[in-house]
């Protein structure tokens, strides 16, 4: 029994700095958070308590709706043409020819360009006046397009960003792909499946957790997007980019309304548990475990 | 399993690729380079001629705490690295290697902060820290992180199980405790980890840009990302500038891939996998 609690003793002082850290930088700001969610409060003047009222207000506020919205086409829309694309990285790069090292290290290297160093380079690309695309069209005779200033463009090129700075997720499915094992290629090329028929019967399945883990990841990711959208231009025109990180930060920084930025971002907490919650969940009825079935795979 | 397409195909489909992925970059380069006139010339130069380095003057001039900020991005994300291996490593090993009871739960806590985004709690972090005076100091940007990032935590537990446990097992006989184990047998054993982790810790806290934004007031104590936002601001149309700005921001860390490039694919394929 001594040696039990002497055991948990010694536990919880090797990961005592994360139970401080967790404490003091995310249950406490967690809690006061909740509590300030049913305030008005500027963060000068004392808080008022309103009750449910900043909830209530979200369903009327036409520019969180819209930036809600956006969101919802980032994570809906942008999520899966996203790991599409990877994959796809992924199967090019899953080859052993020679120089297949620095292609490799090239495709990876955007992942680890800054957010803000990247917008710039976007900047370069797409500015209106001397960016890179637009003098291309130039020289061919096709007109200018404002590319940040229109409403139609501006979701499009955020998802560009996201696509460009895919290199860690595609190392992961790169990773996948070579652990699936070869026999069963072997097993499909005697009977006959195509190529094509093996990447759908064979390699898909076999990466489906790897799937599951980079849709879940691309989400939260999508979900947190705050940086490109606020740089290239502001969430703008007419919010049509503004994203729900951009909104809040707005919201409490700019509007001085924290209690109702606080419960915008509860509302976000609650939507990313429930996603992923239900990844999870139906992830069973389309992931492949090995363990499941058994040695045999 | 490799497909074996005909090989000029396999180039192709590399080539294309390439062109995504390092066309953009090599635009930020040739735009480096250039004079203000040579971007908005027709059709557009990608080997500017001449070459020229001015974009760099004009950038320390009209930001004359451009070298500053480089500086704090470097003390504010090395002390993040550091603290990272020191702290995570002996959190990840408290759950690798003791037997305690309580371990499986608090470890699916670890996991569960890993889904819940920063993002969530930073407003009410921002309240705490002007607060207790933290507030436009690099406190912090570092403190929180040094004690117990659920990610790194993650990935040095999944690396410590890789080592045998009969290594612990020798060191409790010959009179070795838990300390001993961590700091004579898993430690040496790990240090492939520990670089990835200082690596990926010091890049993430390099390219943060939404914590100093909040957090920081005073421009002299600004990081580099965020001085690249009042770049922007200033000269929006100096697309030499801007570029050469954007190459600062990630040269150090281009640097350090291609130095030890190794570490970056241990570190990510290592939280991929299982």
């Amino acid at each position: 029994m001594t040696s039990r609690w002497k055991e948990e003793g010694t536990f919880l002082l090797f990961i005592l700095p994360w139970i401080v850290g967790f404490l003091v930088f995310f249950v406490g700001p967690a809690a006061l958070s909740m509590i300030y969610s049913f305030a008005d409060y500027n963060s000068v003047t004392p808080p008022q308590w309103i009750g449910f009222d900043n909830y209530r207000d979200l369903f009327k506020d036409q520019i969180y709706l819209k930036s809600f919205c956006n969101t919802l086409y980032f994570v809906f829309i942008a999520v899966p043409i996203t790991v599409m694309f990877q994959i796809l990285i992924s199967v090019v790069l899953n080859v052993e020819i020679k120089g297949i090292r620095f292609f490799r290290t090239i495709y990876y290297l955007p992942y680890l360009v800054p957010p803000v160093a990247t917008v710039i380079i976007w900047l370069l690309l797409f500015g209106t006046d001397g960016g890179f695309v637009n003098q291309l069209l130039e020289a061919v005779g096709i007109p200018k397009v404002d590319w940040f200033g229109s409403e139609g463009w501006s979701k499009p090129l955020i998802v560009t960003i996201g696509i460009w700075s895919s290199g860690g997720p595609v190392l992961i499915f790169l990773a996948a792909l070579k652990g699936v094992p070869a026999q069963l290629y072997e097993a499909a090329r005697i009977d006959g499946a195509s190529r094509v028929r093996q990447f759908f019967t064979i390699t898909l399945p076999m990466i489906s957790p790897t799937i599951l883990f980079s849709l879940v990841l691309q989400m939260i990711y999508y979900f947190q997007m705050f940086t490109e959208s606020r740089l290239l231009n502001n969430g703008g025109p007419d919010y049509s980019s503004s994203t729900y990180m951009l909104n809040t930060y707005n919201t409490a920084f700019r509007d001085m309304k924290f209690g109702y930025a606080m419960a915008q971002s509860w509302i976000l907490f609650v939507i990313i548990l429930i996603l992923t919650w239900i990844v999870m969940k139906t992830s069973n009825r389309w992931v492949y475990y090995e363990s499941d079935k058994g040695g045999d795979a | 399993m490799t497909y074996r397409f005909k090989t000029p195909l396999q180039y192709v489909a590399l080539l294309i690729g390439l062109f995504i992925f390092a066309g953009p970059l090599f635009w930020l380069l040739s735009t480096m380079l250039k004079t203000q006139e040579q971007t908005f010339r027709y059709p557009p130069e990608f080997l500017p001629h001449p070459l020229t380095l001015s974009a760099f003057g004009r950038l320390f001039e009209s930001m004359p705490l451009m070298g500053r900020w480089i500086g704090n991005s470097f003390a504010i994300a090395g002390s993040v690295g550091l603290g990272t291996i020191l702290f995570s490593s002996l959190i990840a090993f408290g759950f690798a290697r003791t037997k305690a009871r309580s371990r499986k739960f608090l470890f699916a806590i670890v996991l569960a902060t890993l889904m819940i985004p920063a993002q969530v709690t930073l407003i009410p972090l921002y309240l705490l820290y002007r607060d207790i005076g933290w507030y436009d100091t690099w406190l912090p940007l570092i403190v929180p992180h040094v004690l117990g990032n659920p990610y790194f935590i993650f990935l040095f537990r999944q690396f410590f199980l890789t080592i045998p446990r009969e290594l612990d097992e020798a060191t409790y006989v010959d009179g070795g405790g838990y300390w001993t184990i961590y700091s004579r047998v898993i430690l040496p054993l790990s240090s492939p980890i520990l670089v990835s982790g200082f690596i990926f810790s010091f890049v993430f806290s390099w390219t943060d840009f939404f914590s100093p934004l909040i957090f920081i007031q005073s421009e002299k104590l600004q990081t580099l990302s965020v001085g690249l936002q009042m770049i922007m601001g200033q000269t929006s149309h100096d697309f030499p500038v801007l570029a050469a700005g954007s190459f600062l921001a990630l040269l150090p860390i281009g640097v350090i891939y291609f130095f030890a490039q190794r570490y970056f694919i241990e570190g990510v394929v290592m939280t991929g996998i299982k």
